[in-house]
């Protein structure tokens, strides 16, 4: 069913020079499904998908860094803040927020991983 | 573990919660106290405050913060270690050592530089650090400082160094040192490893207590638990110490100084309320060269806020931004819209949205007054409803890139309280 990324993800993002970097990854919240949601995360993210979650991002360089041990991704979007935190002209220059605009992102999840 | 080095953090950046410091030591045992003081852009801000004050440079609000609590650090036995020293860590050694004075105290200061390395001559840099490893708080920290302040460190080298002094560990302890990374970066950015900036905040408390600022219990092994001092705010969970390792990170391999961490061998599990473990870390050989952190002065820059409010919203936008362009000199103009207001919104706020214009130039004069003034002047002479926000005057901003050097090139030298100075490999 359609629902935010968020509902079961956790994200953390800010600024590395004029890259955005984002962390996403399944919370522990006890729900037996865990492992499957950690699968289902890592097939999910690839660059590709990012751009499409992300339409700002739809013209740049993404790395994606799957970290399974860690349940989750790192997530590079190379280039969204220009040239850096000081010379950004983006409504939010050092990406603090980026991570919990892609939990709101609507995405297809499994029914049994709900 | 009876055997563990305990090491708080108070800082995670320059302008983190002031008392932050008292709290740490007055809240439980630690044995090491560190702060990170440092960012990209701090180091920028304190290029400019050099350029005004040649005697500045380093963080400022550090040194009130061992005003209050020196005494309260010397007494409990616990050292501090901060990269407060930013651009000056000299300047900042004898600041630290003349307020102690003014208490009756005569601690044991060292200070840690080298990195500064402007003298290599990046193109258009007003800083240029390298990035140093931890083995120069270690070396001080062994002669017996009670304070380490230093430059342009890397984050995890607060933690690092006071490990690599307390364990002994070898430059090749690649797996211990790796582990220490590990739980220097969590610890780096203070209480986000405490439930701020936490997307499962609805999993915590929400209160006005003030979040715990974290620390680590680091073993000989390099291994960690990640707590905090107990009956502080917040929590520390697998989640929010797993915040802190997948971002800011580029790769599954952590570039260091000292050490290349291999972040795909982390392993975190619970270890009780408010404390979770990290073990399994992997190292490997560092990168032959250090990284280094330029900042040139980009140029100037200024924004202003109209507000629009009520029907044909994007025609009022349209309109002004008609109006105000041939009057905008600046080498480059930025324009956004926020989302447009609901209709029949109930509120005026509600019923309102912010057209931005942001300029930039590599002269303050296009984004200064000649930019204000004529937005002020549509004041009376423009859209239905014109208010905007108060226009400022331009600001300097910078940009950052990274760039590398040969170890070779930079002396990273600790001068201890004595005098001495000694060079770091």
């Amino acid at each position: 069913m359609r629902a935010p990324l968020g509902t079961f993800v956790h994200a953390r993002s800010g600024d590395k020079g004029g890259d955005a970097n984002l962390g996403l990854w399944v919370a522990h919240d006890g729900h037996p499904s865990y492992d499957a949601r950690v699968r289902w995360l890592l097939d999910l993210v690839t660059s590709d998908f990012v751009r499409t979650l992300l339409p700002e991002a739809k013209d740049l360089d993404v790395g994606v860094f799957a970290l399974p041990n860690l349940g989750g991704v790192n997530v590079v979007l190379r280039g969204l803040l220009g040239r850096g935190v000081a010379a950004s002209t983006r409504f939010d220059p050092q990406a603090k927020g980026l991570g919990e605009w892609a939990r709101s992102r609507f995405v297809e999840i499994p029914e049994e991983l709900l | 573990m009876p055997d563990a080095l305990r090491i708080g953090n108070c800082s995670g950046f320059y302008g983190d919660r002031i008392s932050a410091m008292r709290e740490m030591l007055e809240g439980g045992p630690l044995d090491v106290l560190s702060g990170d003081y440092l960012a990209e852009l701090t180091m920028l801000i304190l290029g400019r405050d050099q350029l005004k004050d040649a005697s500045l440079g380093y963080a400022r609000t550090f040194v009130r913060q061992l005003e209050d609590c020196l005494g309260l650090a010397l007494e409990a036995g616990v050292r501090i270690v901060s990269n407060a020293g930013g651009l000056s860590p000299a300047g900042l050694a004898a600041r630290v050592v003349e307020v102690a004075a003014g208490l009756g105290l005569s601690p044991s200061v060292a200070y840690v530089d080298g990195d500064d390395v402007r003298a290599l001559g990046w193109d258009g840099a007003l800083t240029a650090n390298a990035y140093l490893g931890g083995f120069g708080i270690a070396a001080a920290l062994r002669s017996g400082a009670d304070v380490v302040v230093t430059g342009r460190v890397t984050d995890a080298s607060l933690v690092v160094g006071p490990a690599v002094a307390h364990f002994g560990w070898e430059p090749t302890a690649y797996d211990a040192l790796a582990g220490a990374v590990v739980a220097g970066h969590v610890l780096e950015c203070g209480s986000q490893a405490t439930g701020g900036n936490f997307s499962g905040f609805l999993s915590m408390a929400r209160t006005a207590q003030p979040l715990g600022f974290p620390l680590a219990e680091v073993h000989a092994d390099g291994s960690s638990v990640i707590t905090k001092h107990d009956g502080t705010g917040g929590v520390v969970s697998v989640d929010t110490v797993t915040a802190q390792l997948m971002y800011e990170v580029q790769s599954t391999c952590y570039l260091g100084p000292d050490v290349t961490t291999h972040l795909d061998s982390i392993q975190l599990s619970d270890d009780g309320p408010d404390r979770v473990r990290i073990s399994g870390v992997r190292g490997s050989k560092p990168p032959v060269q250090l990284k280094v952190g330029v900042n040139e002065l980009g140029g100037y820059r200024n924004s202003v806020e109209l507000v629009l409010t009520g029907l044909d919203v994007e025609e009022k936008a349209a309109w002004a931004r008609a109006q105000l362009e041939p009057r905008l000199t600046a080498s480059s103009v930025t324009w956004t819209l926020g989302a447009l207001p609901p209709v029949d919104a109930d509120s005026e706020e509600g019923a309102s949205t912010l057209l931005r214009c942001t300029v930039q130039d590599p002269s303050p004069d296009p984004v200064g007054r000649a930019f204000s003034n004529a937005a002020v002047e549509l004041a009376l002479a423009s859209y239905p409803g014109f208010t905007m926000t108060a226009p400022g005057n331009g600001t300097p901003y910078g940009v950052y890139r990274a760039e590398y050097v040969d170890r070779s090139a930079v002396s990273h030298t600790v001068h201890h309280a004595d005098g001495r100075t000694e060079v770091v490999s």
